[in-house]
């Protein structure tokens, strides 16, 4: 009975407020929950970036990192940006049917150098990169091996996160690069292949777009989304509770904020374009 | 010494630690022991500066931990080392890696992990042979993992060494390898030991002095004989629990 009364005047209380009110609490309750998160990312970013006035002790490791998150996820990255490419060039070839074929190349290069080399390959390396770098953070957070290093006297952020930061900026240039050339390639093969269109047509098109403002823009895209990856992963896997579970909710929570993150990083970075374009 | 006074800390809105006095002499083998719960390892993360309490004092060797700054706390830390429940041994690193991390980063930076004699020594202290370095911690037993762990607390040869329950998840000859392993190290190395239990076999085989904490607090101290003598019933309760 006495179980029965507290659920009605549980109930009570709840109906009686009225839904404007609970949304406004919901949305203060995210609020602070978010800006809790932009203070602690932020603190940690400082930290990072106070890390990189050391570097000696981490160099050995940084190169370790660049190697998993560089080397390592270069064959999956040129294979979407090979497809990519070769997608581009099939849907303009198909869209474009009143102007000259060459549009085609123009087409492939300003959507490699702009958007989708440095995107994609982001994108991959968020499932690839930062899910993995989340989960091991994450695990190293619930299996106290965090604490174990700062028992020893280690700085995680000297040790764990700013050698990952460093290699994903780094790494991002080459992976960005490589990217773009599968993606320009792939986009002549399916063009000569697919559209009846001549390598002259095909390279007086890219040429047509081609500037090098484009291609830093590309790289500088690149960087930041390699900081990004990296950053959030470590930030997220540094928030991990509660074991084996929690550890699969980081790994799911870092794929999604580090996506969310990159779209937002992408339209803030656009207008960056038209200024040096 | 460790001089703790009146420490208090809340953790989910329970008082884990509440009102804790201890002192932890020089050379002394200390056991806290006490019912799960009872903030035996918080108080050990509060010595090592890994929780701040809310209110009290923590002393090592005169040093303030809670009001230590970021140079303080290397300076404290560099003087304790600590052997954690589950051993924590970094994963992506060989045992003999794992254990050269108990050295500073220019000593590191000397030899090579597995051919380090300090590390080398270490692990022979742990009685494992010196192959085991270039193992990875996946590919050794819990008793290995243990022992790796504790070579790793000694080979700094810190003043104080911290376990954390270094007997669970282990079967009985193991746990009693590890024991065995603790006593003699207390004997060679003569380091400060403080060893959290609630094995009280293990309590009274370790112990030059024994600490029962229960709600937060010291509920009895002394010596293994004084305690067995101690007429407060819930120190009797949990030397000889009944299982009615």
């Amino acid at each position: 009975m006495a179980r029965e009364s507290n659920l009605t005047a549980g109930e009570g209380r709840l109906g009686s407020e009225r839904p404007p009110v609970a949304w406004v609490r919901r949305i203060g309750r995210a609020g602070l929950a978010v800006t809790r998160h932009i203070g602690r990312a932020g603190v940690l970013f400082g930290a990072t970036m106070l890390a990189l006035l050391h570097p000696r002790d981490h160099v050995r490791e940084t190169f370790r990192q660049a190697k998993a998150i560089g080397i390592d996820s270069l064959p999956l990255v040129l294979l979407v940006a090979t497809l990519s490419g070769s997608i581009l060039a099939q849907q303009s070839g198909y869209q474009f049917t009143d102007l000259p074929l060459w549009i085609v190349g123009n087409a492939v290069a300003a959507g490699m150098l702009t958007e989708l080399a440095p995107l994609l390959s982001a994108i991959i390396m968020a499932g690839r990169v930062g899910a993995g770098i989340g989960a091991e953070l994450g695990t190293m957070k619930v299996t106290d091996q965090l604490d174990a290093l700062r028992t020893l006297g280690r700085d995680p952020v000297g040790e764990l996160i700013m050698p990952r930061v460093v290699a994903g900026a780094i790494m991002m240039i080459p992976i960005v690069i490589l990217a773009n050339i599968a993606g320009i390639w792939s986009g002549w093969i399916t063009g000569m292949a697919m559209l009846d269109m001549s390598t002259h047509d095909y390279v007086y098109g890219v040429r047509n777009y081609y500037h090098s403002a484009a291609l830093i823009f590309s790289l500088v895209k690149g960087v930041f989304f390699g900081i990004t990856i990296t950053f959030i992963g470590c930030y997220v896997g540094l928030q991990a509770e509660g074991g084996a579970a929690g550890v699969g909710r980081t790994a799911r929570n870092t794929v999604v904020a580090i996506i969310v993150a990159l779209m937002v990083l992408d339209v803030v970075l656009a207008p960056l374009y038209k200024a040096v374009g | 010494m460790i001089q703790i006074r009146g420490l208090r800390k809340n953790l989910n809105d329970k008082w884990v630690l509440d009102g804790l006095d201890l002192d932890i002499h020089e050379g002394m083998s200390l056991v806290i022991m006490g019912p799960s719960g009872t903030g035996k390892s918080v108080l050990l993360k509060h010595i090592v500066g890994l929780f701040d309490p809310d209110e009290g004092e923590l002393l090592v060797e005169g040093m303030s931990v809670p009001k230590a700054n970021g140079r303080q706390i290397r300076e404290i830390r560099s003087q304790i080392s600590y052997v954690f429940q589950n051993a924590a041994l970094f994963d992506s690193l060989t045992a003999g890696q794992n254990i050269q991390l108990g050295l500073t980063p220019d000593e590191c930076r000397k030899y090579d992990a597995h051919l380090d004699p300090r590390v080398i020594e270490a692990v022979e202290h742990v009685n494992l042979d010196s192959d085991v370095l270039r193992l990875l911690p996946a590919e050794l037993s819990g008793g290995m993992q243990k022992r790796v762990a504790i070579a790793r607390a000694i080979v700094g040869r810190q003043k104080y060494i911290l376990y954390d329950e270094p007997t669970t998840g282990l079967d009985p000859v193991n746990a009693n390898v590890i024991n065995r392993l603790i006593a003699r190290l207390q004997g060679e190395i003569g380091a400060t030991s403080v060893i959290v239990t609630h094995d009280v076999e293990s309590a009274f085989y370790l112990g030059d002095r024994i600490v029962l904490m229960f709600d937060g607090r010291v509920q009895a101290q002394g010596t293994p004989t004084e305690l067995r003598e101690s007429p407060d019933p819930i120190v009797q309760e949990f030397l000889h629990p009944k299982l009615t």
